[in-house]
C-alpha cells in the first residue's frame, strides 16, 4: 500500500512507530523494570525489597488513577476504596474459608473485581450522568461510607484491627524452594516477582487502554466534552466506561498489596491518607503521563520510608523545644505546602515538565 | 393536585418514623434533627453559592468549619477560665460568651476565607480539576495547623450553663442548645435570603449564579463579588463550627472534614446553587439521619446516601438546581 492512500491518523502513527526507538523513554521504562527485577538479588535487606515491592504496586495504582484523572478528565476520591475493595476480598477470602489455597485467592481476586466493577458503574451512572464534577462529591460520600462500614462491620472485617490473612503454597512465608544460583527462595522472593508480573502487565494494558481508540475518545472528552458530544459519542458511557476501568485494575492491585503486606485495616487500605498520597504522587509524576507515576511512587515512599529517621535526628537537634517538635511531627503539612506548590509550578509534574523542556529543544532545532 | 403532591408525600415521609416510636421519642429526635440539618445548613450554604457563582467547588471549606470551632473554643476557654462567663449563672454573660465565639470565629474565617481566594482559588479560576485538587491541599495545610497549634487530640468545649440541660415542655424533653441552634439557623437563612432578594449586592449575585458572563458584561466585576461571597460563606461555616463544637461538646481536627461530606450530600440533594435547595436538603438530612440513628444505629450514614441516590435518579440536579 502507498502512503498516500494512508489516512492523516496512520501516517501519524506510522512515524510514531519509526520514532518509537530513537527517544530515550523506552529504555527508561525498561531500566525501571530491570531495576525492578534485580533488587532482591542485589540487595539482601528486606526493608529495601518492601520498599521497592510498594513502589511497583503503587506506580501501577498511580497509573491506573491517572487513566481516570489524567487521562480522562474526572476527579475521583473513590480510588481508594476501590484498593481497598481488592485488599479486602483478598484477605476475607483467604482469611475466612478454612486453610488457604491458591483458589481461594483467585477467588479473592475475581470477588473484588466483581465488585469494584459494579460499583463503579452504579457510582459513574448516578453521578456523570449530571455532571463530572459530581462525581468528585459522590466518590468521596462513597469513600467515607465505605471506611466506615470496614470499621463497624467487626465481625466481617475485623473492625479496626483488620484482618491479617495467610497465604497458600509458593507465596507462604514458609515456603523454601531451596536455593537458585545461590540465592534462597523464599515464599517473599515468590511473592515479589508475582506482584512485579503483575504490574508490569496492568501497566502494559493500561498503555494499550489509553492508546487505543476508545482511550483516544476519552482524551477528546477531557479536553473538550462539548466537542466530543458534538461529534456524537456518549461522552458519559465512556467516562463510565474509563472509571470503572480504572477502579479495577486499583481492585487487582490491592489484592496485591494484601498478597504483600498480608494485612489489612481501614486505615492502611481504605483511608483517606491512602487517597492523598495518590494524588500526590500522581500531581508529582505528573498528570496524564501515565508513567509518572513511578517517579512519584518512588519519590514519595522513599521520603516516607525515610521520614522516621529524620524525625528522630529532629528530636536530638531540638530537644525541649515544644513548637519544633511539633512542627518536625507534622510532617503531612509538607506535603501538603509541597502539594499546593507543584499545582502552581509544575502543573505538568516531573515527566510532563521534562517533555515540554525536550519538545521545545526539539522544535527550536 | 400536580404541586400539592411533592407537599404530601414529603408530610408523610416527615410522620413515618412515628409509627416505629412513641411520640416522645419523636419530638426529642425531631429537635435533634432539626438542630442538626440547620448545622450543616450553615456549611451547605457557603458551599454552594461559592459553587453556583463561580463554579468552584470548594474543598477547603470544612477546613474553614474546623478552625471557626477552634477558634471559637479559645475564645470561649479563655473567657471561662479569666471570667467564667461560662460557668457563671447568668444568662446575659452566657450569651456574652457565645456571641464573642461566635464573632471571632467569623472575622478569623472571613480573613481566612480571603486568604484562601486570593492565594488559592483565584489563580486556577475555569479550571475544575485544578481547584479541586488545589483545595484539597489547602485543606491538608489548614488542617495540619490545627493539629500543630491546638494540638492532634479531642478536646472538651465548655457550654454556657445557659445552654445546658433542657426544658421540660408537657413531658417532653427538650434540650436547650438544638433550639438555641435552630433557632440561629432560621435567623442565618432569613439574612442571606432577604440579602439575596432585597439587596442590590444580593441581586448582582443570583444574576451571576445565572450568568456570569453576563454580569461582567454589563460592567460589574464579578471577582470582586466572588470574593465577598467565598468571605462570607467562610464565615458561615466558621458559625458551623463554633454551634457544632458546642452542640457535641468537643472540638477535633477532623470535624470539618466529616461535616464536608454531609455537606456535599446536602448541596447534591438541594441542587449546586440553591441557598433554599440546601435548607431542605439540610433539614432531610439531619431528620432522616436522627430518625434512622435511633431505630437501626448502624444504617445511619447509609441512609443520607441512599436518599441522594435516590434524588438524583428521580432529580439528577437535585431539588432546587437550575440544571445549567
Amino acid at each position: 500500500m502507498s502512503s498516500d492512500r494512508l489516512t492523516p491518523v496512520q501516517l501519524a502513527r506510522q512515524a510514531e512507530r519509526r520514532r518509537r526507538f530513537r527517544q530515550p523513554a523506552p529504555y527508561l521504562r525498561l531500566a525501571c523494570l530491570v531495576l525492578a527485577a534485580l533488587v532482591p538479588l542485589v540487595v539482601p535487606s528486606f526493608q529495601v525489597l518492601d520498599l521497592a515491592a510498594k513502589i511497583a504496586i503503587f506506580a501501577a495504582l498511580v497509573a491506573s488513577y491517572d487513566v481516570v484523572l489524567g487521562y480522562t478528565g474526572i476527579v475521583s476520591f473513590g480510588h481508594a476504596m476501590f484498593f481497598g475493595f481488592g485488599a479486602y476480598a483478598v484477605a476475607l477470602s483467604l482469611g475466612k474459608f478454612g486453610a488457604p489455597t491458591y483458589a481461594h485467592l483467585a477467588a479473592g481476586f475475581l470477588a473484588g473485581v466483581a465488585l469494584s466493577a459494579t460499583i463503579a458503574v452504579l457510582i459513574g451512572a448516578f453521578s456523570l450522568r449530571v455532571k463530572a464534577i459530581f462525581f468528585a462529591m459522590i466518590t468521596l460520600a462513597f469513600a467515607e461510607f465505605a471506611l466506615i462500614l470496614a470499621v463497624q462491620l467487626t465481625h466481617i472485617t475485623g473492625g479496626e484491627d483488620g484482618l491479617s490473612p495467610t497465604l497458600p503454597g509458593i507465596f507462604a512465608v514458609s515456603y523454601n524452594g531451596g536455593r537458585l544460583g545461590g540465592i534462597p527462595v523464599t515464599g517473599r522472593l515468590v511473592t515479589y516477582y508475582f506482584i512485579l508480573a503483575i504490574c508490569l502487565v496492568l501497566f502494559l494494558v493500561m498503555a494499550r487502554f489509553i492508546h487505543s481508540p476508545l482511550g483516544r475518545t476519552l482524551q477528546a472528552i477531557r479536553d473538550n466534552e462539548l466537542r466530543a458530544e458534538a461529534l456524537g459519542f456518549r461522552t458519559f458511557v465512556f467516562q463510565i466506561a474509563s472509571s470503572s476501568f480504572g477502579s479495577v485494575v486499583a481492585t487487582v492491585l490491592g489484592g496485591c498489596y494484601v498478597m504483600w503486606v498480608r494485612y489489612a485495616n481501614p486505615e492502611s487500605v481504605l483511608g483517606i491518607h491512602v487517597m492523598l498520597d495518590l494524588l500526590l504522587m500522581v500531581i508529582i509524576g505528573g498528570i496524564g503521563t501515565l508513567y509518572g507515576s513511578i517517579i512519584g511512587a518512588t519519590f514519595l515512599l522513599t521520603a516516607q520510608t525515610l521520614l522516621p529517621h529524620v524525625r528522630t535526628l529532629a528530636a536530638s537537634v531540638f530537644a525541649g523545644s515544644m513548637i519544633m517538635q511539633r512542627m518536625t511531627e507534622r510532617w503531612l503539612l509538607y506535603f501538603g505546602i509541597l502539594f499546593i506548590l507543584v499545582v502552581f509550578f509544575f502543573p505538568k509534574g516531573v515527566i510532563g515538565t521534562v517533555r515540554d523542556a525536550l519538545a521545545k529543544r526539539q522544535a527550536t532545532r | 393536585m400536580r404541586r400539592a403532591a411533592p407537599i404530601l408525600v414529603a408530610a408523610a415521609l416527615f410522620l413515618l418514623p412515628l409509627a416505629f416510636m412513641d411520640a416522645r421519642t419523636y419530638v426529642t429526635l425531631t429537635v435533634a434533627g432539626l438542630a442538626m440539618g440547620m448545622l450543616i445548613f450553615l456549611v451547605a450554604a457557603g458551599l454552594t453559592l461559592i459553587f453556583g457563582l463561580m463554579d468552584v467547588l470548594n474543598f477547603a471549606h470544612g477546613a474553614v468549619f474546623s478552625w471557626g470551632a477552634y477558634v471559637g473554643f479559645s475564645v470561649a476557654l479563655l473567657l471561662n477560665q479569666r471570667w467564667g462567663w461560662a460557668t457563671a449563672p447568668s444568662v446575659p454573660l452566657n450569651v456574652l460568651l457565645l456571641a464573642a465565639s461566635i464573632l471571632a470565629a467569623m472575622v478569623v474565617a472571613v480573613g481566612l476565607g480571603i486568604l484562601l481566594e486570593r492565594v488559592i482559588v483565584r489563580p486556577v479560576y475555569g479550571r475544575h480539576m485544578f481547584q479541586i485538587l488545589i483545595t484539597l491541599g489547602a485543606t491538608i495545610v489548614i488542617e495540619e495547623l490545627i493539629r500543630m497549634i491546638w494540638g492532634p487530640n479531642d478536646q472538651v468545649m465548655p457550654v454556657p450553663l445557659t445552654f445546658q440541660g433542657s426544658w421540660d415542655v408537657a413531658d417532653v424533653i427538650v434540650l436547650r442548645f438544638p433550639v438555641v441552634a435552630i433557632v440561629l439557623g432560621v435567623l442565618v437563612y432569613l439574612g442571606i435570603t432577604l440579602l439575596l432578594t432585597r439587596t442590590r449586592v444580593g441581586l448582582i449575585v443570583r444574576a451571576g449564579v445565572e450568568n456570569g458572563e453576563m454580569i461582567q458584561v454589563l460592567g460589574h466585576n464579578i471577582y470582586r463579588y466572588f470574593t465577598r461571597v467565598f468571605a462570607a460563606g467562610s464565615a458561615l461555616a466558621a458559625l458551623g463550627g463554633v454551634m457544632w463544637a458546642m452542640f457535641s461538646q468537643s472540638v477535633r481536627p477532623t470535624m470539618g472534614g466529616e461535616q464536608l461530606i454531609f455537606a456535599f450530600i446536602v448541596v447534591i440533594i438541594g441542587g449546586l446553587g440553591s441557598v433554599t435547595g440546601s435548607l431542605l436538603g439540610a433539614l432531610i438530612v439531619g431528620l432522616s439521619y436522627n430518625y434512622v440513628a435511633f431505630l437501626v444505629p448502624k444504617a445511619a450514614i447509609g441512609i443520607n446516601m441512599a436518599i441522594m441516590v435516590l434524588i438524583l435518579l428521580l432529580r439528577p440536579t437535585g431539588l432546587f438546581g437550575a440544571g445549567k
